[in-house]
């Protein structure tokens, strides 16, 4: 029982991590934590439910459908909603990504209803390998994740624009009088990030269910990865989602299930107290 | 009608009482507090328990919920001391779920998903019926202005003007000899001990209370409220938890006239009409309806920002 | 009373002004309507049923309207949506009670949001009907009001043990949705089939989370033969999702309102061979097929709507001890509530029209429903139902045992 929990956290790991990633990102060059993170994934998956259901296209189109989709209501959230208000403090900020998540949520409750949906999709059997059970679908979801990960890294160390990102999110003034067009790269990076939801909304539509509280449910782990591995940190966020992921798994072991949620807030504040800039993150250097 | 107002100000008091003290907690000191809910439970849950279990006086235990909520206050603050500003608002967001948890799954205590029901009241059998909502409404009124008094004393007295320090840079006010942990906790403490009078008054108000009244989404009230009427003025946070409360019961009332659209889709429409209004008020009206004054200090042209922006970002 | 106090009080305020300008026109209609409201979830948990039970209401209400109304007035119905969240539902009925002066608030569905508007609809004198299933509702009600439309949870924790021992079963695992519904069917379930037949203590998870993963593995631990999940549609598609991809080959159990079919949809063949059980709306029932016809649904053969079948209900029975009443009183419409329900030796109508027209001419009727013949005991909770186990095999549900109270 004990190595399937090791095989249930990892899958757990490689749901979260992928939006972990993009919302460290996002408050890498925003400086705000952006709770619309759960409208998004919402609305990805129900891009990508409306092409392969609706349109009866396959799910690889429904998925990049998906992720092309929410990158743009990602790009009209932050050109209609942040953008204008920048400035305002990150509360300020937070508070306005909550009321658009409630909007991306009641939106698509008044397109397509409260009843759970699915893909066209049959369940999978999984393979064994004695005591452990994993399906083709949960180790494709995982090579996914790596494969993000590996991407994003390879963006930031190794091209320009992955360069200019890391150095809008360090100083945003340094990096514009170093002639860095902030705006182009924040925009590159809401865009990127949209994608990252889109394609959560997706994965979270296969494992879980479409429906649209399903962004909501996904919302606090992801934040728990983020920050957990020290917010503004992508690599961080990847350790974050693995930790939050295995955490949540052991839960049962010591404690009644009903409590899972509430054993993450405990390992982050723990883990905060002793190290308060995450597990990755450089520490905080006060002006 | 009137009932039906009386009743709406009474839940607007409430709201006034959680803004008040968040006020004291973010607009007048820095410090992010979502774990609202947690605190109202705890108020709640602690006067409901006492009176419904072992039979107290509601006058001892409102008292005792305010203490607990003071109490929860001061120690979640002294997690302060190593957390920056956003790690310690997911901290609270974590104690809020918590509390919210422990009503859910210690069911033998709490009666769990079942709710709690109250039968003890303030001054019950002293009032006839039509009269008791209004002294109801009269103690919870009573509650928002003793906490309006002390806020506002707060924010006059030099302990504001510290509290201000510390919200824009705690470093400085460090430097400055200020003993900043030591007012984060008074702050925290004094704010819970508040938001447990709300929850306390909520309980027994409402004479049933279940883990699913205390969701996030209060926290997300109070703090549309704080925001909206202007974070840093208490006048303005008054009238802003007003109009989030009309915001959220005028919408009731196209329903009463609309007849196209089937009560889902009405519904959807409600809570999406209140999203768009809450970002419309904050794009139009900067700094909130009613932004912080500014202080202008004997013998010098300093003042205070006016601005919401806070110290790290 | 409220006279009184507004000549009393003046009150001011915005939320005032905006609150009685949007109300004025209904004050004027209340004389000649009757007002009655409809507390539905229609977004939160309950979301996938408050809107069938709403739109219950609704039908019912317009289609007597088109006939004449109920004491020669209309019926004014006034729907709101408790979002399945006590702390709105409690200003929800301030607002049905106070301004809109309803007589009676139908159709609230989990019992946080039945209970929490409890003291509320008490003091004022309001009839309750819902479809909760919690034992602390007859316990609550002191004026008789509260009328349930749901056969209480630990009958049908009893019936599902009973059905699945003749299935043969002998070993089992439990785990339930931890609310107070779900939550309570352990007790039954373990009652019947005997704790020494269960592998793993039985236990609880909470619905929203971002994964079930741990909590199936702990379910399916040590292979019991059968597992018994009382859950609702939205988490159950979740952890049954897992319980396939985790390799379990046993017998699934549960409730046949986790079984929807939209859950059928998502789920596919996979879902073939689950059982679940339910209080039956007597599938065959007239008033059954009725309301069928009335929402537009096909005849599948199983049972659909479970809680939509109870919106009709509520709402015709209300409005026929109305008419029995002939008051709009609201005590003595709670005791015509049995009247028109409960009793043997009278006509048997199954739905309002043909109701009212043998009130009119005097006969005394029993109205049998679409969610189950309507039987109330003294406390107002419906009587036991008829139960059955059905199996979903292609995808439809095949009746295999029938359980008579």
């Amino acid at each position: 029982m004990s190595w399937q929990i090791l095989v249930n956290g990892l899958v757990n790991a490689a749901l979260i991590a992928p939006p972990a990633i993009a919302l460290s990102l996002i408050f890498g060059v925003m400086r705000f934590p952006n709770f619309a993170i759960g409208g998004y994934i919402t609305v990805g998956a129900f891009f990508a439910y409306a092409v392969n259901v609706d349109l009866g296209a396959p799910i690889w189109l429904a998925a990049i459908a998906a992720m092309i989709g929410t990158a743009v209501v990602v790009w009209l959230s932050d050109a209609l909603v942040f953008r204008p208000m920048q400035g305002r403090g990150p509360v300020t900020l937070l508070v306005l990504s909550i009321a658009l998540t409630l909007i991306l949520e009641h939106i698509v409750r008044l397109f397509y209803g409260a009843d759970v949906r699915g893909f066209d999709l049959p369940l999978q059997r999984p393979y064994r390998f004695g005591d452990i059970r994993i399906t083709q679908e949960q180790i494709e979801i995982i090579v996914l994740a790596i494969a993000i990960a590996a991407i994003t890294h390879l963006i930031l160390q190794y091209t320009r624009t992955g360069k200019a990102v890391r150095a809008t999110a360090d100083n945003p003034m340094l990096a514009q009088v170093r002639g860095i067009d902030t705006g182009w790269i924040i925009l590159l990076t809401w865009l990127y990030c949209g994608m990252l939801f889109g394609l959560t909304g997706v994965l979270a539509g296969l494992d879980l269910v479409i429906e649209p509280l399903v962004g909501w449910y996904l919302t606090i782990p992801i934040f728990a990865a983020a920050i957990l591995g020290g917010i503004g940190s992508p690599y961080g966020a990847m350790l974050g989602a693995l930790l939050v992921g295995l955490a949540e798994e052991l839960t049962v072991l010591i404690l009644p299930s009903t409590y899972k949620i509430g054993v993450g807030f405990v390992i982050i504040a723990i883990l905060l107290l002793v190290r308060p800039q995450g597990l990755l993150g450089r520490p905080e250097i006060k002006k | 009608m009137t009932a039906y107002l009386v009743s709406m100000l009474t839940f607007t008091g409430f709201f006034m009482i959680l803004a008040l003290a968040l006020n004291l907690q973010w607009g007048m000191t820095g410090m992010v507090n979502f774990g609202i809910a947690g605190f109202y439970a705890l108020g709640a849950y602690t006067s409901g328990l006492l009176t419904a279990k072992l039979g107290w006086p509601v006058g001892l235990a409102m008292p005792t919920a305010v203490a607990a909520g003071f109490v929860a206050g001061g120690l979640i603050a002294l997690l302060s001391l190593r957390l920056r500003e956003d790690f310690f608002a997911i901290v609270t967001l974590g104690f809020g779920e918590i509390m919210r948890l422990i009503a859910l799954n210690e069911d033998e205590i709490t009666e769990g998903p079942r709710g709690l029901k109250i039968d003890a009241r303030p001054f019950a059998g002293m009032f006839d019926r039509e009269l008791y909502p209004i002294v109801y409404l009269i103690l919870v009124a009573s509650v928002v202005a003793l906490a309006f008094i002390v806020v506002e004393c707060i924010r006059r007295a030099p302990l504001g003007r510290t509290l201000r320090a510390i919200r824009e840079d705690d470093v400085v006010a460090e430097v400055l000899g200020k003993n900043v942990l030591l007012h984060r906790v008074t702050v925290f403490a004094i704010g819970g001990a508040f938001m447990g009078a709300a929850g306390a008054l909520y309980a027994h108000y409402v004479q049933n209370i279940s883990p699913e009244v205390f969701m996030p989404m209060v926290a997300i009230f109070i703090w549309m409220s704080v925001i909206v009427g202007g974070a840093g003025n208490n006048w303005g946070l008054l009238i802003g938890a007003g109009i989030v409360m009309t915001i959220l019961e005028g919408t009731r009332f196209i329903g009463d006239f609309v007849d196209i659209l089937d009560a889902e889709k009405l519904s959807a429409l409600r809570i999406i009409l209140i999203g768009t209004l809450l970002i419309i008020i904050l794009r139009v009206k900067q700094g909130g309806l009613l932004p912080e004054q500014r202080f202008t200090y004997k013998g010098s042209q300093e003042s205070g920002r006016t601005e919401t922006q806070t110290s790290n970002a | 009373m409220q006279n009184a106090i507004s000549r009393r009080t003046a009150l001011k305020g915005g939320a005032a002004a905006v609150a009685m300008t949007l109300a004025a026109p209904t004050i004027l209609r209340a004389d000649e309507a009757i007002s009655i409201g409809s507390l539905t979830p229609n977004t939160g948990g309950g979301g996938p049923f408050g809107p069938n039970i709403t739109a219950s209401h609704k039908r019912v209400a317009d289609l007597v309207n088109s006939q004449g109304g109920v004491l020669g007035r209309e019926i004014r119905l006034f729907q709101e949506n408790s979002e399945t969240n006590p702390e709105t539902a409690v200003r929800a009925a301030d607002k049905l009670i106070n301004v809109n002066k309803v007589l009676g608030i139908l159709g609230t569905w989990s019992s946080s949001v039945t209970l929490g508007i409890m003291p509320r609809c008490q003091e004022a004198g309001v009839i309750q009907m819902c479809t909760s299933s919690s034992a602390d509702i007859p316990a609550r009600d002191q004026k008789g009001l509260v009328f349930n439309f749901q056969a209480l949870s630990p009958v049908w924790g009893r019936a599902i043990g009973d059905l699945s021992l003749r299935r043969g079963f002998e070993t089992f695992n439990v785990m339930a949705l931890n609310n107070d519904f779900t939550g309570s069917m352990i007790d039954g379930f373990v009652g019947v089939v005997g704790r020494d037949k269960i592998l793993v203590e039985p236990f609880y998870y909470n619905g929203g989370q971002a994964s079930y993963r741990s909590e199936v593995t702990q379910l399916i631990g040590e292979d019991p033969e059968a597992v018994f999940i009382p859950a609702y549609v939205t988490d159950f598609t979740s952890v049954y999702k897992e319980i396939f991809r985790q390799g379990y080959e046993g017998q699934v159990i549960s409730v046949s309102i986790a079984t929807t079919p939209a859950f059928k949809d998502v789920i596919g063949d996979a879902a073939n061979g689950i059982i679940h059980g339910v209080p039956v709306p007597p599938i065959t029932s007239p008033a059954y097929k009725e309301y069928l016809t009335e929402a537009g649904l096909e005849d599948t053969g199983s049972v659909q709507h479970p809680f939509g079948t109870a919106g009709r209900d509520q709402m015709s029975v209300l409005l026929l001890a109305m008419e029995k009443a002939g008051t709009t009183d609201t005590a003595e419409i709670a005791k015509a509530i049995w009247d028109v329900t409960t009793g043997e030796g009278k006509k048997t109508v199954y739905n309002v029209t043909d109701g009212l027209a043998a009130i009119r001419a005097g006969e005394e009727i029993n109205y049998s429903g679409a969610s189950s013949s309507i039987e109330f005991d003294e406390e107002g909770m419906v009587l036991g139902r008829d139960f059955q186990l059905a199996e979903i095999r292609d995808g439809k549900d095949v009746v295999i045992e029938r359980l008579e109270f």
